[in-house]
């Protein structure tokens, strides 16, 4: 609860620095705030409790997954700071429009009632819609975040159809009530109808095949900075949410649903790793590898209710780590080269073997090789769907991970085997304290899974 | 068979009612090429949706659906609001705002 | 029994003006046809004893959302048909999606026992009263929060469109 309240507040506060003319003060506010932020959320570890009529509920799981959301933002703000330097003008806006998009994240992180998730879902959406767009003198930036803005509510609609035949049925938002509802003896078909929709809605938020459409395009358009704080924030925040929903309803899901979640799991994992195949670009690259990973996520999905949350919590944070990582070289690559195709890439090896190596390392851990957190993480997750029974689906994600290893190695081939073409890469201080920092905490955690995984 | 009096049907009119105006949004969405009317479809399916909501409150007793309409226009004024700024800066930069205009991405 | 007819005739109202609004060839029609759409929904309401939504509705979306979106497409001169008006494979998939969505939602809910609903006896609710007491209540968690969903699509809104210099 505290720390919801002192986000906002930290977002209004960054703000009321742009009115005071303390410009070059909102960087390091709003990195010593979210540290902040993080510590009081970690505070609540252990310390259970509904607020507010159980609006919102803070559970270990929540503050987990609060912990890595904040986190997230906080490596995205460092970059930011760097990304954003010569716009310096705007830094507020950009600054506190993410810290409102933390906000939402941690409402649908805490949700206990459908009313909170969807404004949760909301705030999040609206405010990532205006940053993918906010380049405003690009027109391919500009059409990014109307895209996302056009299918992003289109998908509310329907999650509010969902709730909408969801409360026909029961009478009630509170999450508690559904559950009860559910576990009961007759199911309405309102109710499941709309439980349908509500789960249309959240394929769509964490870009699951077939309701993939936007996320290349929109992750190509947009800003660097944002595409990696988009394909990490809202991934985890989505599937942590989607955890939580499918697991409210105890085995009612499984039971009626998880055709639905294995047919989505293989969709995303064939079309995720096959279409990356082609891409040329290193955002859409990304974008496909985004899919597939969501696709290994939704295999820990398929019966939820007998499936441990750290699994999802372990291969969130090896996956965002990698991810900033990779987006933190990427970005320098970009400015200095212009061009953001993975053959601006080339040669790298040459030019910085430093910087070479550690994004050679940060692709293999999204291929998930060992020692990273990659590997960990899809092992934790295959192991744990065999036991309860799903083999087809492991092995359609243990193939479509070999096929992984391909593309990813393709960026690590531009930059060992192709010729150079440019001069050295100079890359921010900022940046390249992100990177060490995903780099040793992806290696921490790829060699010592009990760090995260023994948490709950 | 009076559909405000009788107590079955009467929700399931409304039920019927707010289905079919939300799939005219859904239509609408799919069908027009027009940026702003394709925005307009989806406040169609919004309404739909508060719709069903009033109905299903008023036929309950049970005030929640209606405080959650409120949030939903609480939403929808906000996403109003930064997609057309979107639109217009569209409109600025490529002079149209037809969605066979956004090809700078492949779809 | 008058009650039935203007049921039938918000309806009608309801979707035939809906229809005009995916179908009408000019945009200010589609606006204007969109406005009547929401009255009617409004009219609904009302027959629906929830006349504090009735008119909150009436404000937010035909006084504000429409009047912002009749100002979009008066400043960017929009007032002309985009693209050919054929019907195409892809209008026909359109129809046929949108067709087929309602009668799977229809065959999918219409077995629903409404076992809980009763005729609406006209409960005390949907006055202000009701939702003010709920909002402040149940609801204050939400209902302050959506003040930080408002702060950031103000800037974002500024931030879009506001002019500037390159």
């Amino acid at each position: 609860m505290n720390t919801l309240i002192y986000t906002s507040v930290l977002g209004f506060g960054l703000m009321v620095l742009e009115v005071l003319k303390l410009r070059k003060w909102i960087s390091p506010a709003i990195i010593l705030g979210l540290s902040l932020i993080f510590g009081i959320n970690i505070h609540d570890w252990n310390q259970p409790g509904s607020y507010m009529g159980n609006m919102l509920e803070i559970s270990n799981f929540t503050v987990a997954f609060n912990a890595l959301a904040i986190f997230i933002t906080l490596l995205i703000a460092m970059l930011a700071s760097e990304y954003y330097s010569d716009e310096e003008h705007h830094i507020s806006d950009y600054m506190a429009i993410m810290t409102f998009v933390l906000c939402g994240a941690q409402m649908m992180l805490g949700y206990a009632n459908l009313v909170l998730f969807f404004i949760g879902i909301e705030t999040l959406s609206i405010s990532l819609y205006a940053l993918s767009g906010s380049k405003r003198f690009d027109a391919k930036s500009n059409e990014a975040g109307f895209k996302y803005f056009l299918m992003g509510s289109f998908a509310s609609g329907f999650l509010l159809f969902g709730i909408a035949l969801m409360y026909g049925a029961t009478q009630s938002f509170d999450l508690n009530k559904l559950a009860e509802y559910a576990m009961g003896t007759s199911v309405s078909p309102l109710f499941l109808t709309g439980l349908l929709l509500v789960l249309f809605a959240l394929f769509f938020k964490v870009s699951a095949a077939p309701f993939h459409f936007w996320a290349p395009d929109v992750y190509e358009g947009a800003p660097s900075i944002i595409t990696a704080f988009m394909s990490t924030l809202v991934k985890v925040v989505g599937f942590a949410a989607f955890y939580k929903f499918l697991h409210v309803f105890g085995y009612l899901i499984p039971v009626k649903f998880d055709w639905l979640i294995t047919l989505v799991a293989i969709l995303s994992l064939v079309t995720g790793n096959l279409s990356a195949l082609a891409q040329e670009n290193f955002k859409r690259l990304m974008a496909y590898s985004g899919i597939s990973h969501a696709g290994y996520l939704l295999i820990g999905l398929v019966g939820a209710a007998a499936f441990p949350s750290s699994a999802i919590l372990y291969y969130g944070l090896g996956y965002s780590l990698s991810t900033i990582g990779a987006f933190a070289i990427a970005m320098a690559v970009f400015k200095s080269t212009g061009s953001e195709s993975i053959s601006a890439f080339n040669g790298l090896g040459k030019k910085n073997p430093v910087l070479a190596a550690c994004l050679t390392a940060t692709m293999l851990g999204l291929a998930g090789i060992p020692p990273f957190a990659g590997f960990f993480g899809k092992f934790y997750i295959f192991s744990e769907a065999i036991q309860n029974g799903h083999f087809y689906l492991v092995l359609v994600g243990i193939l479509s991970s070999m096929i992984g290893i391909y593309y990813y190695m393709k960026v690590v081939i531009a930059m060992y085997a192709k010729p150079a073409n440019e001069t050295k890469i100079e890359i921010s201080l900022t940046n390249q304290l992100v990177m060490w920092l995903c780099l040793v905490l992806v290696l921490l955690i790829g060699i010592m899974p009990s760090l995260v995984t023994g948490l709950f | 068979m009076n559909p405000i009096t009788n107590p079955e049907s009467t929700t399931n009119w409304y039920l019927f009612l707010s289905c079919l105006l939300f799939s005219i949004g859904v239509m609408g969405v799919l069908f027009r090429k027009n940026a702003l009317i394709i925005l307009m479809c989806i406040e169609l399916m919004l309404n739909a949706v508060n719709l069903l909501l009033v109905s299903f409150s008023a036929y309950s007793g049970n005030t929640d659906g209606q405080t959650f309409v409120f949030f939903i226009m609480v939403v929808a004024a906000a996403e109003v609001a930064v997609g057309l700024a979107l639109m217009v800066s569209i409109y600025r930069n490529i002079g149209s705002i037809d969605i066979q205009s956004l090809n700078k991405l492949k779809w | 029994m008058e009650s039935t007819i203007v049921f039938y005739l918000l309806s009608a109202l309801s979707v035939i003006s809906a229809l005009f609004v995916v179908f009408s060839r000019s945009p200010i029609y589609s606006v204007l046809s969109l406005i009547v759409c929401f009255f009617t929904i409004a009219g609904h309401y009302i027959m629906l004893n929830a006349q504090f939504l009735a008119i909150i509705h009436i404000i937010v979306y035909a006084g504000a959302i429409m009047v912002l979106m009749l100002f979009t497409v008066m400043l960017l001169n929009l007032n002309k048909e985009l693209g050919t008006h054929k019907f195409n494979l892809t209008k026909l998939m359109a129809v046929i999606t949108g067709g087929l969505m309602f009668l799977v939602i229809i065959a999918s809910v219409k077995s629903s026992s409404l076992a809980n609903y009763q005729a609406p006896a006209y409960l005390n609710i949907g006055n202000a009263e009701d939702i003010g007491m709920k909002l402040f209540t149940d609801y204050l968690l939400p209902f302050e929060i959506s003040s930080v969903l408002f702060v950031s699509a103000m800037i974002s809104a500024v931030l879009l469109a506001k002019k500037e210099v390159k």
